[in-house]
């Protein structure tokens, strides 16, 4: 036998090993390779063992007293050793199949049969060597059986090789689907936190409760920590920006943001890391202008209205255009957002449009008006002006910031050119 | 016993406001909301809260006259009312204590003060 076939054998087979290290089919290859090993042993050195245990599952098939070797084979084979009791052959049938593994190549049946008593939990008919060798002693293998042992440990290294690209392939298979798994389970826990931080840090028993939910989720404990973290200081953040909008009702802001970062559980390493970003929401708190918001739903809860107002808008209510016109000249809106459509027997958003560009005081006002998607292509031919535009409801509230800022640049530049 | 605290406003963003800090509280109080002083009389005798928090000055009905008639009702005369008002002078403190105010409360509000003081009257 060639030293480097058992060397390949032996090394795709402990790659395989590394890749699933209890897979039976695994450990029935390696089995055979240690046989086969123990079975190079015997042929090389005269040493005497006691006998080996026949069966046993991964038990390695000592070396056993053989007859030096001489330089070529014998043309008679030497007497042989006496035999142990012989072991009564057994009928070679293959165990059932474990359960497929997703991703898994069948690994195909060996074409040879398995030895008799079987020495590994193999589901497979492993390639063996053409005579169980179960003697204390034997002669030097012929060459017809030497040929047969490479061609079995060719087939050997064949199967192994497929058996490591299937385990590969199922590894990476499982991978994916843990991180689509991980995705969806981290989505899960982020709302449930973010439900939970909604008014502050949660109750002990609350927390106990996420953490519980995070281990269900199998969810690593250090990625949970950090969504939380994350969720408390984006909590954190949306409340100070809610209590900017209303500072004016407060007694002081600096007492009402310490009162909130004990709310929300804050430390001061952590504010200070996020300052920054605490201190561009200060700012965006800074009076902007005065949005004249006509709306058909002013009654009803628009949540554009304190996202304006976080946003550092005054902001006046219109129920129709006609109340609008009432208002414009004591308001003197720095904006206008308009919906196109009103109650019967009100004025349209356009119509309000057009009267104001005939009104010399409110001709160059910025104007947006908050259409249905069906009145996109009617806008889109219409010829509105630079500081004029429209947004498709449901409006997007970045959508409209960007919006605004772009009408009212082009008053800025237009009221520049004037002087 | 019930943690209803009944908040007579009518300007939004105050309502807003106290909404928020209460939830913020964790007192586990429910907050009714009412815009004048007719209907915080109404739903103080249908809800029966455990404290009344009354603006004193609000339309339709202000607080100088829902005050005495929440107090003149044997249904409600034991609700504590705190006079929540925008008018800190010391005469006006007097003024709401004798028309049976429990407490004076000067907006603009502190979070935390606020919070300790209506903490006070939900204890059991």
């Amino acid at each position: 036998m060639k030293e480097s076939r058992f060397h390949e054998a032996r090394t795709e087979i402990e790659k395989a090993k590394k890749l699933d290290p209890a897979n039976v089919y695994v450990i029935a290859f390696l089995d055979r390779i240690n046989y086969f090993e123990a079975q190079k042993k015997k042929e090389a050195g005269p040493a005497v063992v006691p006998p080996p245990v026949v069966g046993q599952p991964g038990s390695v098939a000592p070396p056993v007293a053989v007859p030096p070797r001489t330089a070529a084979p014998p043309a008679v084979a030497p007497p042989r050793a006496p035999s142990p009791p012989a072991v009564k052959p057994t009928p070679v049938v293959a165990p059932p199949s474990p359960p497929q593994k997703p991703g898994a190549q069948a690994v195909p049946a060996s074409p040879l049969p398995a030895a008799g008593p079987a020495q590994s939990p193999s589901p497979i008919a492993v390639p063996h060597s053409p005579k169980p060798r179960e003697v204390s002693a034997e002669p030097a293998p012929s060459p017809a059986e030497q040929k047969a042992m490479e061609a079995t440990l060719e087939e050997m290294k064949r199967q192994i090789q497929m058996l490591s690209h299937s385990l590969e392939q199922e590894k990476k298979a499982r991978e994916e689907m843990t991180n689509q798994q991980l995705d969806s389970n981290v989505r899960q826990l982020r709302h449930s936190l973010e439900k939970a931080w909604l008014n502050g840090a949660p109750s002990e028993t609350e927390g106990e409760e996420l953490h519980k939910l995070a281990m269900s989720l199998t969810i690593p404990e250090n990625v949970e920590q950090s969504l939380r973290r994350e969720v408390k200081l984006k909590m954190y953040s949306n409340a100070v920006k809610e209590v900017i909008a209303k500072r004016q009702l407060l007694r002081s802001s600096s007492s009402t943001f310490e009162w909130l970062r004990k709310v929300y559980q804050v430390t001061m390493e952590e504010y200070l890391e996020y300052e920054t970003k605490f201190l561009l929401d200060l700012v965006a708190d800074q009076y902007k202008g005065t949005v004249l918001y006509v709306s058909p739903n002013v009654k009803s809860k628009d949540d554009l209205v304190p996202r304006l107002k976080a946003a550092g808008y005054a902001v006046v209510l219109s129920g129709n255009p006609e109340e609008a016109l009432e208002k414009i000249e004591k308001v003197n809106p720095n904006i206008i957002l308009c919906h196109t459509e009103f109650s019967p027997g009100s004025l349209s958003g356009i119509k309000f449009l057009h009267l104001l560009r005939a009104t010399v005081k409110f001709n160059f006002i910025p104007f947006i008006l908050l259409c249905q998607e069906s009145e996109v292509s009617q806008l889109q031919s219409s010829e509105l002006r630079q500081h004029e535009g429209y947004l498709k409801k449901p409006v997007d509230i970045d959508e409209l910031m960007i919006t605004m800022n772009e009408k009212l640049a082009h008053f800025r530049d237009y009221v520049s050119s004037l002087s | 016993m019930n943690k209803k605290i009944l908040l007579a406003e009518d300007d939004e963003d105050n309502r807003d406001l106290v909404s928020f800090v209460l939830q913020r509280s964790r007192l586990g109080a429910e907050l009714i909301i009412a815009e004048n002083g007719q209907e915080a009389v109404d739903k103080a005798i249908e809800h029966l809260p455990r404290l009344i928090l009354m603006d004193m000055q609000m339309p339709v009905m202000d607080g100088w006259t829902a005050i005495p008639i929440l107090k003149g009702d044997t249904r409600t005369k034991h609700i504590p009312i705190i006079a929540f008002t925008a008018q800190a002078k010391p005469e006006d403190k007097v003024r709401t204590l004798e028309i049976g105010c429990a407490e004076h409360y000067s907006k603009p509000m502190d979070p935390e003060e606020l919070i300790t003081l209506i903490r006070k009257y939900l204890a059991d």
